[in-house]
């Protein structure tokens, strides 16, 4: 064999540019929830077939002009090789669960908080991961005008109005007043800021979270869009 | 006997197109946002001082251009490890591959700083959410990736960009093989792969429409709450 | 395959590649001369060498530049190696010791390799180095023996190219790609039939020249030149 010293040898690859690192694995899918926004107006159906009945019909907007958004709680292949999505909707009667074509839904976003309002003790307490990062006292329903219990989710944020009531910011969720249903824009349960932060902690609303201003906007800052919330 | 693998089938994004699952709800962002945004990020960050020192201008953009696709391809098999619907070797073949595009996006973010493209938003429609589904657009995903890099590997300038890109390229080539053989696809269809030009491979991401505008979730309207 | 046997590969792959490996390298090393090369100074066949240039001689010092007479080089590096490829898997069709996928992966790879090897002596037209002769013992009539060196070779290809990248000029060097994605395919591929990881690594390393023929002469399988 001739030896590579006859000649000067090749050169050696440089140094790579890009410094890989080991393959990077996920954190453990724990406390993961996945929301996606609705894209085609579709009729959510007790079961994952179009023969289903129809539970709820679902826009692609809600009364506050964003994008509607429903949880992602599973999935199915059916037997043309269409997947189903079971989601959370936000309609009456609350904790209403329903199937629709993955097709009608946009890209899924995942989500590791979730917040947990207590009626009884009257807190809200954010988890992200599991812990907690925030708490603060709240203001709820009172008793004519209770704040509906059960699984919901945080769907959209509004800042930049004009209205002391709600303060500097206000979180729309999928819960909607048991009672209040003709309330304008359906009733639904937001959680926002007050111009009464006397009245906290209490039973003082007509079903929506209230929380002091500088409380509401420490939360805004660690609530993203799609939390899970549990109202008990 | 292990039945034998059809020949010389290609798995392609344009006929997943074709198959009508992905369109369903039509493109939703103009065109040439989704890697044009490349250029752009390039040019606005151009005058600041750069963590990718000594790289050119081209190299740069080639860097954002792979990058584009990391993003595509771990965001992929992110969702798909995280649903958790796909199963069996499939599930390990996404947990895997995924872990080492993961560690391809950190490491171009990483040299690129600044002048890095943001990650876009991704709506893979269902197809990180079946089996069948993933393991074809899998498929398509490795083989668009090894064309990719193969078509800017004579562009690059700098030899040490090079040496990164070729070491990449065989890996997204040994991706492609393991995910075509347990689709049921010959591995390797040809003798020689061919390279796709960078206009090509963004028309193909783009036919599919993977790539969304982030919906809309913050309003500016007065509440209307319960109060 | 019974986790049994994915075990005996796993074993018989260190074996491999550390204790026979060592002892093989001390055999009489596979004789690559380059005489040849250092004859001509014109690349013949210039299919993939389009517009090289003529030289009246090597450039003096050849480290790094790149040039059509390194190209030259490298090709002939790499033709070794698809030359032993090639010769393996056809080596392993004749003995029929293989069956199923195994049998098929061989018949469809050898394939590409002859393909790679046409390629790459019509691009360095009689600048080519002769073919070599092979012994490739027991390696291609054993199915565990064959997956475990398939594995090694594909591997060794890909480093091989890999590590040259930065020394072929820009048009052999689109050319090259077109190979090396191919043997990162095989070496997949055969990984995923015996159950072994296919991809494990977020990135491939280069190997220097020197390193390759180092790895080419512990396999034993180069007898002499042809």
């Amino acid at each position: 064999m001739a030896s590579p010293s006859a000649s000067p040898a090749l050169a050696a690859s440089p140094a790579p540019a890009l410094r890989i690192g080991q393959p990077v694995r996920l954190r453990a899918a724990r406390y993961l929830t996945h929301w996606a926004p609705v894209v085609r107006s579709v009729a959510a159906r007790s079961a994952p077939t179009v023969t289903a009945p129809t539970v709820a019909r679902l826009t692609t907007q809600t009364p506050e002009q964003t994008a509607n958004l429903v949880l992602a709680l599973g999935r199915t292949t059916d037997a043309k090789g269409r997947v189903w999505t079971r989601v959370r909707l936000p309609v009456l009667p609350n904790n209403t669960i329903g199937w629709v074509p993955r097709a009608a839904l946009g890209g899924l976003s995942a989500v590791r908080t979730r917040l947990v309002v207590d009626l009884e003790r009257l807190t809200a307490t954010l988890y992200r991961g599991g812990r907690r990062v925030f708490r603060a006292p709240v203001g709820v329903g009172r008793s004519q005008w209770p704040t509906p219990r059960g699984e919901f989710y945080i769907r959209n944020r509004l800042s930049s109005y004009r209205s002391p009531f709600y303060g500097p910011i206000a979180f729309g969720t999928s819960a909607r007043s048991a009672v209040l249903t003709d309330w304008p824009a359906g009733g639904f349960v937001g959680i926002h800021g007050t111009n009464r932060p006397e009245l906290l902690p209490g039973r003082v609303s007509h079903g929506c979270i209230r929380m002091r201003n500088p409380d509401i906007l420490r939360l805004a800052r660690q609530l993203p869009i799609g939390t899970p919330l549990t109202i008990r | 006997m292990i039945p034998q693998l059809p020949a010389g089938v290609d798995v392609t994004l344009d006929q997943l197109d074709r198959d009508g699952a992905l369109r369903e709800a039509g493109s939703r962002l103009p065109r040439g946002r989704f890697l044009g945004l490349a250029a752009g990020a390039a040019v606005a960050f151009g005058g600041l001082a750069s963590p990718a020192r000594g790289v050119t201008k081209g190299d740069v953009a080639i860097l954002n251009y792979a990058l584009s696709l990391e993003y595509l391809q771990s965001a992929f098999y992110t969702e798909t490890e995280r649903v958790a619907a796909v199963k069996g070797q499939a599930a390990r073949a996404a947990r895997v591959v995924g872990a080492v595009e993961r560690a391809h996006v950190i490491a171009f973010r990483n040299l690129l700083g600044r002048k890095a493209i943001k990650r876009p938003l991704f709506d893979f429609r269902g197809t990180t959410e079946d089996q069948q589904a993933f393991l074809k657009t899998a498929v398509a995903f490795e083989d668009l990736a090894v064309a990719a890099y193969k078509g800017q590997a004579h562009l690059i300038e700098s030899d040490a960009v090079l040496a990164a890109a070729v070491s990449i390229h065989s890996v997204e080539a040994r991706h492609a093989a393991w995910v075509r053989h347990l689709f049921g696809i010959r591995p390797a269809a040809n003798a020689f792969d061919e390279g796709k030009p960078r206009a090509e491979i963004e028309r193909i991401v783009q036919s599919t429409s993977f790539v969304v505008a982030r919906s809309r979730t913050r309003g500016r309207g007065g509440p209307r709450f319960t109060g | 395959m019974p986790a049994a046997t994915r075990r005996h590969i796993h074993l018989l792959k260190l074996r491999l590649l550390d204790d026979d490996a060592a002892l093989r390298a001390a055999r009489t090393e596979p004789c690559l001369t380059r005489t040849r090369l250092l004859q001509h100074a014109v690349v013949g066949g210039g299919a993939v060498i389009a517009g090289g240039v003529l030289l009246g001689g090597l450039p003096p010092v050849a480290v790094a530049a790149r040039s059509p007479e390194q190209d030259v080089r490298i090709l002939n590096l790499t033709l070794l190696l698809e030359e032993l490829e090639a010769a393996f898997y056809a080596d392993a069709e004749d003995r029929g010791a293989l069956r199923g996928e195994l049998a098929e992966f061989a018949r469809i790879v050898g394939d590409h390799e002859r393909a790679h090897v046409a390629f790459l002596r019509k691009a360095l037209g009689d600048r080519a180095e002769p073919r070599p002769t092979f012994d490739f013992g027991n390696t291609t009539s054993d199915p565990n023996r064959f997956a475990v060196t398939s594995a090694m070779l594909e591997d060794t290809g890909i480093a091989a190219y890999n590590g040259q990248a930065v020394n072929l000029t820009k048009p052999v060097l689109k050319a090259a790609a077109t190979i090396v994605s191919v043997e990162a395919r095989h070496a997949a591929w055969i990984r995923d039939i015996v159950g072994q990881p296919a991809a494990p690594d977020a990135t491939d390393k280069p190997a220097t020249e020197r390193q390759v023929r180092a790895r080419v002469a512990r396999t034993g399988f180069v007898k002499g030149s042809g």
